[in-house]
This record gives C-alpha cells, sequence and structure tokens, in this order.
C-alpha cells in the first residue's frame, strides 16, 4: 500500500475517501452550540406562566386577525425542538457530504421567533408585528440605494467608499429644495443631482487624476460632512420654516396588495421612494445581468484591458457608472427626510457604510443587496421597538444588535467572496 | 506623474477649508477652535469668558444653545470678552479644552454631561483658571464625589418640573397612555423621565385612575433610548410605536430628535408632544407644530451660565454646586400656550399646588440623578 506512487488512489484506481477535503463540522457545532443556548435562556431559565402576545394587524388594516397570545415557555419549546431537528438535519447532511443549503437559514428563522417569544414574555402590550416589517422597510430603503450605488460602482471597477456622502447630500438638498418650494416630489428630483455632483468629484479623482479611490472616497465623506454642518449652522438655522420644514412625502395604498395581513401595510403603503426602490432593483437586476449593457459594464469591472480591445470604452463607462450610481445614492438620502424631518447635522449617521457592508453581503448584486439590506434594516427595527416596548434585554445591548449583524453576516455568511478582479485599479 | 500629486494637494486642501469651515461656523481657526468677539458695552473685556460644546454643536435647539445664549448675554450685557469651542465629535473635548485654556480664558465652561472628564483634568491641571460644568458633578474613577475648588458644577433638579409635566399628561390624556423616551441614558436625560413617571403616578394616586406610561422604568433605570441626539429618524419612528400602542402625549428628551416626535403626532388626531430643555413653543424651528406642544419642561442653563459668569466677574467665583430648582426658577414647567383654554382649570390649580409644595419642601421628588 504504502509504496503506491499516487497516494490519492486506491488499488482499483478510486479516488481515496481520506484524500477528499476534509468534512467540515463547523456549521453543525455551531447551530448545537445556538441551540443549546437557546434552550437554556428562552425555555429552562424563563419564567413560567408567561404570555406572550404578538400584535398581528393594526387597527388600520381591512383583515382583522387581532393579537396572537401565546404560551412563551411552550411556544419557545416547540420553537427549539424545530431548532434541534435542524442541527440534526445538518449533522447528517454534513456527515453525507450533502449541501446545507437553506438548514442555517431556517435555522435563523426559527432562532429568531424563539428570541422574540421570549423577549415579550409577559409584555402587556405585545409585539407590534406589522410595524417592526414596515419600521424594517424605511430603515432599509437607504441602505438599498446605497448598495445599489455600491454595485453600479464597484462592477465597473470604481470602488465607492463615499456612499456616505452621497446620501448626506442627497437628504441635505432633498431637504432644501423641497422646503423652498414647498413641493416634496421637486426634492426629489434635487437629491440624486447632489448624489451625482459628489460622484462626479470621484469619478475625476479617481479615473481622470488616478487617486486612490479607498482614499478619495473618504475624503469626500468629510468634505460632505463639513460642507453641510457648515450651511446647515449658517444657512438653514437662520431660516428654519424656509429652508429647513420639509413637505410630508405622501404614502399611497396600493389597492389590493396593501390588505395582505401582517406583510401588506409594510410592502405597500408606503412613500414613492420606496416603489421607486422597487423598481430600481429590479430593472438593475435585469440589466447588469440580461443586458449589453450589463455585459460591458462587468466586463469594463472584471479585465478592462479584454473591455478595450473590443471597442468597449473602460474610462466613459465607469465615469457613467459612478454618476449614475452616485445619483441612485443620493435619491436615497432623501429617505432619511421623508417623514417631514428636518435635516440634522450627520443625519446619515454611517449608514452609508452599513450600505457598503450590505453589498459585499449581497456579492455586488442587486437583489443580493436588497436581501441584505433588509437584514440590517430588521436587525435595526428590532433594536427599536424592543427597546420601546421594555424588553428584558438592556438597550446598550439592542444597540448593538444592527452592528453585530453586520459582522456576523459579513463575517460568518458571506463565506468565499470575489469582488469584481479590476475593482480599485485605474485604467489604463 | 506629478498631476496625481496636485489632485491629491488640491482636493486635501478643499476638503480641509470646507471640514474646517463646518466644524466650528462662528471660529476664526479649527485647530483650536476658539474666537474672539470684542464689545465696547462695558470695561470687562480682559475678562474671558469661554465655553465648549458637547458633540451636538451650540445649534442643537437645546441645552447646549441655551448654554451659548447665556455666555452671549454675558458679552453683551458684561462686556466681557468671549471664546468658543464647538465640538463635532468626543474626541475634540481635551483638545478644546487646552486651546481654552492656553487662549487665556479666566472661566471655562463645559456644556453637557460628556464633558466631565475632559473639565475635570483641566480643573486639576490649571488650579488658577475657573472652570464649570454644566449637568454633571465631578467624580473620581470610582464614581464617588469629587469637589474641586476651581470647578462649578451647574446642575438642574429637572424632575421637580418634569413632575409637574408628568402629573399634566395623567390628567389630559384620553387614551390612559402616555410614554416617554431618551436620547442617551445620562443622567441629565433620565432625570426627565424618572420625574415624568412619578408625575403620572401621582395623578393616579390622586384621582384613582390608570395612566399607564410607556418608555420607562423607574425601578429598573432601563427604557427607549433613540442612541443618539441626532438622529430624528428615530425619535419620528418611536413616537409612531408609542401611538400605535396608545399613547397621545410624547415627552421626547432627545435635544432636535423631539422634531420627529412633532412630525408624527402631526399624522394623528389628538397626539400632543412635551417638549424639553426650553420653550420649544417659541422654538422658530417647531413654528409649524406649535398647536401640538403641550408644554415644556424647561431648564434655564443660560440663566446659570450668566449668574456663574456675573459672579466671577465681580470676583466672587465660588465652586460650590448650582442647582436649578423650581425655588429658584432654574427649573419650570412652560406656560401651556395653545393648550391653555383646554387644560381644565382644576389640574391648573393642581398643578400650582404641587408647586408650591415642592417649592415648600413638602413634596421631595425623588430621582437616582437628582442633585
Amino acid at each position: 500500500m504504502s509504496q503506491l506512487a499516487n497516494p490519492r488512489l486506491t488499488p482499483d484506481g478510486l479516488l481515496d475517501e481520506k484524500a477528499m477535503a476534509p468534512v467540515s463540522w463547523r456549521t453543525p457545532i455551531i447551530l448545537g452550540v445556538i441551540s443549546i443556548v437557546g434552550l437554556l435562556a428562552f425555555v429552562i431559565f424563563t419564567h413560567p406562566g408567561r404570555i406572550s402576545r404578538i400584535v398581528v394587524s393594526r387597527s388600520a388594516d381591512a383583515i382583522q386577525i387581532g393579537t396572537l397570545h401565546l404560551p412563551s415557555q411552550g411556544s419557545a419549546l416547540v420553537l427549539l425542538v424545530v431548532a434541534f431537528g435542524l442541527t440534526g438535519l445538518s449533522f447528517w447532511a454534513t456527515l453525507n457530504r450533502r449541501r446545507l443549503g437553506v438548514i442555517p437559514i431556517a435555522f435563523g428563522i426559527v432562532m429568531l421567533f424563539a428570541f422574540l417569544i421570549w423577549a415579550v414574555a409577559g409584555n402587556t402590550g405585545g409585539l407590534p408585528l406589522p410595524l417592526l416589517l414596515s419600521t424594517t422597510i424605511t430603515a432599509a430603503v437607504p441602505l438599498v440605494f446605497g448598495a445599489l450605488a455600491g454595485v453600479l460602482c464597484e462592477r465597473s471597477g470604481i470602488i465607492n467608499i463615499a456612499i456616505e456622502g452621497q446620501l448626506l447630500a442627497g437628504a441635505f438638498l432633498c431637504v432644501v429644495v423641497s422646503s423652498a418650494t414647498g413641493n416634496p416630489y421637486i426634492g426629489l428630483i434635487a437629491a440624486p443631482i447632489a448624489g451625482a455632483l459628489v460622484g462626479l468629484l470621484l469619478a475625476v479623482f479617481s479615473i481622470k487624476y488616478r487617486v486612490d479611490q479607498i482614499i478619495v472616497g473618504v475624503v469626500l465623506n468629510v468634505l460632505v460632512l463639513g460642507l453641510t454642518n457648515y450651511l446647515f449652522s449658517t444657512v438653514l438655522t437662520q431660516n428654519p420654516q424656509g429652508l429647513n420644514n420639509p413637505p410630508r412625502m405622501p404614502s399611497f395604498a396600493i389597492p389590493g396588495l396593501s390588505e395582505i395581513p401582517v406583510i401588506g401595510p409594510a410592502l405597500f403603503n408606503q412613500t414613492v421612494i420606496v416603489y421607486v426602490m422597487y423598481v430600481v432593483v429590479a430593472v438593475l437586476q435585469v440589466m447588469l445581468f440580461r443586458s449589453r449593457w450589463g455585459l460591458r459594464v462587468r466586463a469594463v469591472g472584471e479585465h478592462p484591458k479584454a473591455a478595450d480591445t473590443v471597442g468597449i470604452k473602460v474610462n466613459r463607462t465607469r465615469y457613467r457608472n459612478v454618476v449614475l450610481g452616485s445619483a441612485i445614492a443620493g435619491f436615497g438620502g432623501s429617505a432619511f427626510v421623508a417623514a417631514a424631518l428636518p435635516f440634522t447635522k450627520e443625519v446619515s449617521a454611517g449608514r452609508g457604510y452599513i450600505a457598503l457592508a450590505a453589498m459585499i453581503l449581497g456579492r455586488w448584486s442587486p437583489t443580493g443587496a436588497l436581501a441584505a439590506a433588509l437584514l440590517f434594516g430588521f436587525a435595526d427595527s428590532l433594536n427599536r421597538v424592543l427597546g420601546n416596548i421594555g424588553s428584558p434585554v438592556p438597550y446598550e445591548l439592542l444597540a448593538m444588535l444592527p452592528y453585530l449583524a453586520t459582522i456576523f453576516a459579513v463575517a460568518g455568511l458571506v463565506g468565499r467572496i470575489r469582488p469584481p478582479a479590476a475593482e480599485g485599479k485605474p485604467y489604463p | 506623474m506629478k498631476k496625481p500629486i496636485y489632485a491629491v494637494a488640491t482636493l486635501a486642501v478643499a476638503a480641509l477649508t470646507l471640514a474646517a469651515c463646518g466644524a466650528a461656523p462662528e471660529d476664526e481657526e479649527t485647530a483650536g477652535g476658539d474666537t474672539e468677539t470684542t464689545t465696547e458695552a462695558a470695561d470687562n473685556s480682559d475678562f474671558i469668558g469661554c465655553m465648549i460644546s458637547d458633540e451636538g454643536g451650540f445649534d442643537d435647539a437645546s441645552f447646549n444653545q441655551s448654554g451659548f445664549e447665556g455666555l452671549e448675554r454675558a458679552e453683551a450685557d458684561l462686556g466681557i470678552t468671549i471664546r468658543s469651542a464647538e465640538s463635532t465629535d468626543p474626541g475634540q473635548y481635551t483638545a478644546n479644552a487646552d486651546a481654552m485654556v492656553q487662549a487665556g480664558c479666566s472661566l471655562t465652561i463645559g456644556v453637557g454631561f460628556a464633558l466631565e472628564d475632559t473639565i475635570q483634568a483641566a480643573a486639576e491641571a490649571n488650579p488658577d483658571l475657573h472652570f464649570a460644568l454644566v449637568d454633571s458633578a465631578f467624580s473620581a474613577p470610582d464614581f464617588s464625589p469629587v469637589e474641586l475648588d476651581n470647578a462649578k458644577p451647574l446642575l438642574f433638579n429637572t424632575q421637580e418640573a418634569a413632575f409637574l409635566a408628568g402629573y399634566l399628561a395623567g390628567g389630559m390624556t384620553q387614551t390612559g397612555t402616555v410614554a416617554t423616551y431618551g436620547g442617551q441614558a445620562f443622567p441629565s436625560v433620565t432625570i426627565f423621565m424618572d420625574g415624568f413617571v412619578d408625575g403620572v403616578a401621582a395623578y393616579n394616586e390622586a384621582h384613582g385612575t390608570d395612566v399607564q406610561v410607556l418608555g420607562w422604568d423607574k425601578e429598573a433605570q432601563d427604557g427607549s433610548m433613540t442612541g443618539d441626539f441626532t438622529n430624528t429618524e428615530n425619535g419620528y419612528n418611536t413616537t409612531q410605536q408609542f401611538i400605535a400602542a396608545g399613547a397621545d402625549i410624547i415627552l421626547p428628551v432627545a435635544g432636535p430628535v423631539g422634531a420627529g416626535s412633532l412630525s408624527a403626532a402631526s399624522e394623528h388626531e389628538g397626539v400632543s408632544v412635551i417638549w424639553v430643555d426650553s420653550d420649544g413653543f417659541e422654538q422658530e424651528s417647531n413654528a409649524e407644530y406649535q398647536d401640538l406642544i403641550l408644554t415644556s419642561v424647561i431648564k434655564l442653563i443660560g440663566n446659570s451660565v450668566f449668574d456663574t459668569i456675573d459672579a466671577a466677574v465681580a470676583g466672587d467665583f465660588d465652586a460650590t454646586p448650582y442647582v436649578g430648582t423650581l425655588e429658584n426658577g432654574g427649573v419650570d414647567l412652560a406656560p401651556y400656550h395653545s393648550f391653555e383654554d383646554q387644560v381644565p382649570a382644576e389640574l391648573q390649580t393642581e398643578i400650582e399646588d404641587l408647586r408650591e409644595q415642592i417649592i415648600a419642601g413638602d413634596l421631595v421628588i425623588e430621582s437616582p440623578s437628582a442633585n
């Protein structure tokens, strides 16, 4: 045996089991540990006899379901039995070298529900599920637009760290223009212009002057922050009624769809910004992966020399993409102030960077970015909602939730990712 | 290959120039962030009164602004020279305090709980200069209280005024539910919430009602916090949630974030807001929402700043803490303005009686954050 020339093959020429990639027990073990912790926290060390109330429909909804009254311990036990089942399934799948597929995601959802039932146990108000979902959407909207901006820029090979600045610039101009004109829709036209101007600076410095793209992006963020703070302190505070008093963006309910219980009002009774978001995600997904334009953009981002050889204007494509993407981010900035909220200093509060994480987690695709942004939006919304109903989790811990979700998602869920190959490299 | 270098240089210069303007709009220079304005109103121009804001900045329509107004009044009325350093992030506090000391400030006032360590360190390092700190006393690393001979804490027993606001809310609610939330769990924030909760409880006891307060558990000292003092969207969402849970009177204790509450309240019939720090009805930025402001829990930071400077100019600076109370007018409940006709006369009388009792010392409002 030992003198075989190729140790990978058994004497009868078959591939040796031991020579195959080692079985990774990481995921099943993590799931098992989480299940045991969950069992201890949510079932064993919890007050028996408590009721978890979950408010399923709002008073304004067409279809009334009312409030669910679930026995906290029992429901958590059922969910944890499911969680242990999924853990067992993942051990079995790993042993047989099957793909885990949706098992970790299903596990996450089950554990989330167990956590929610535990967190609202004994709470008299109950968990307002429709509100949780609608604030998830509102929290996710700027992240989605920011992440789409990142996708468009990076697919063409330009790193856009300046999403934060573009969101902020968009919010600022949206407030000023819509306050001055009294029409929220004119503000929506102004917001992408502000974003595009920031994007133009990014493009000129990174494409024409070949400055390191990350440095330009960071500097632009500081620039926009300084500029908006300066204008806020000087111009806006002098005339708050005329320039910092945006009108409310009205919500439209889509007939039929908005009456779906639980998710209907959150998804289909929203401002025009949210509907634009759905359209932009769908259009970009199709355009980027199914159109000639998309193929060219991706070629420029992956192998600009090859693209140039077949006659694609590399830098012109990059200019267009950066400006278009930045305009999308600027449009997203208007979501911060859509509820007739005045502009305040640094209203974007670092969400441009979370959008960047959403883009990476979404693997540089529009629908992936949407899903990742919704995940972050949910974490943010959960933190608010649980904090407000008075949960047993201290608010300092809850406040970490969106960032913990970001780190876990980017570090744990993404796995092996591959950014566009020519990203960050000036051409030629 | 020289071009990129020029481009970087140009961009950096542009960014620095503009960032400088943004960081300290009232200032001539950024690093120190100090400004000099001399008036000829009186002959105290050799007295330099200085102020450092916390990260909210002097135009926060809240306590930094109130403090700065006191400093400006001292400039106009007493003819002193003023300097100010606006912080935009916590990393600048120490540098700003150093700049103030080097600028030869006779008295440096830090605004906000967040500047406690900075002012304390500066006061210990410069025993010959005078300091004051709004909203916090000084403490050793183990949280035991420390008294310094040259630093005066300017404190407020805000819970007294907030108690009256809570009593009012208990009497005015139609739904039997009221709510409060804070920006961050600083003692100067939670003291409002403690008083408010107690006020509602006192109303319940006096009238046999069962008005609920959402957003703050005084026992546990835990409740709803938006996480900062800038993000109005969080204030808006939090208020929407409280309204959905049945609350019709909201007390936001988060400075400018309260604007989000006003916006949310304006979307619902019969929801009102209690403003904090200054009289919200008179804030120009709230002009559109005047009809929604039931009252305000006011904290006259400006007056305490002015009085401290006044005493220091006269040469009798005294480091014993100033504590603003209902009795000395340092805290108060604002007029009802647009709600004047809607607050029942009996309720107004009850609140007046309670105010008298608190002033007389017959009724003490407890709070872990009280001074």
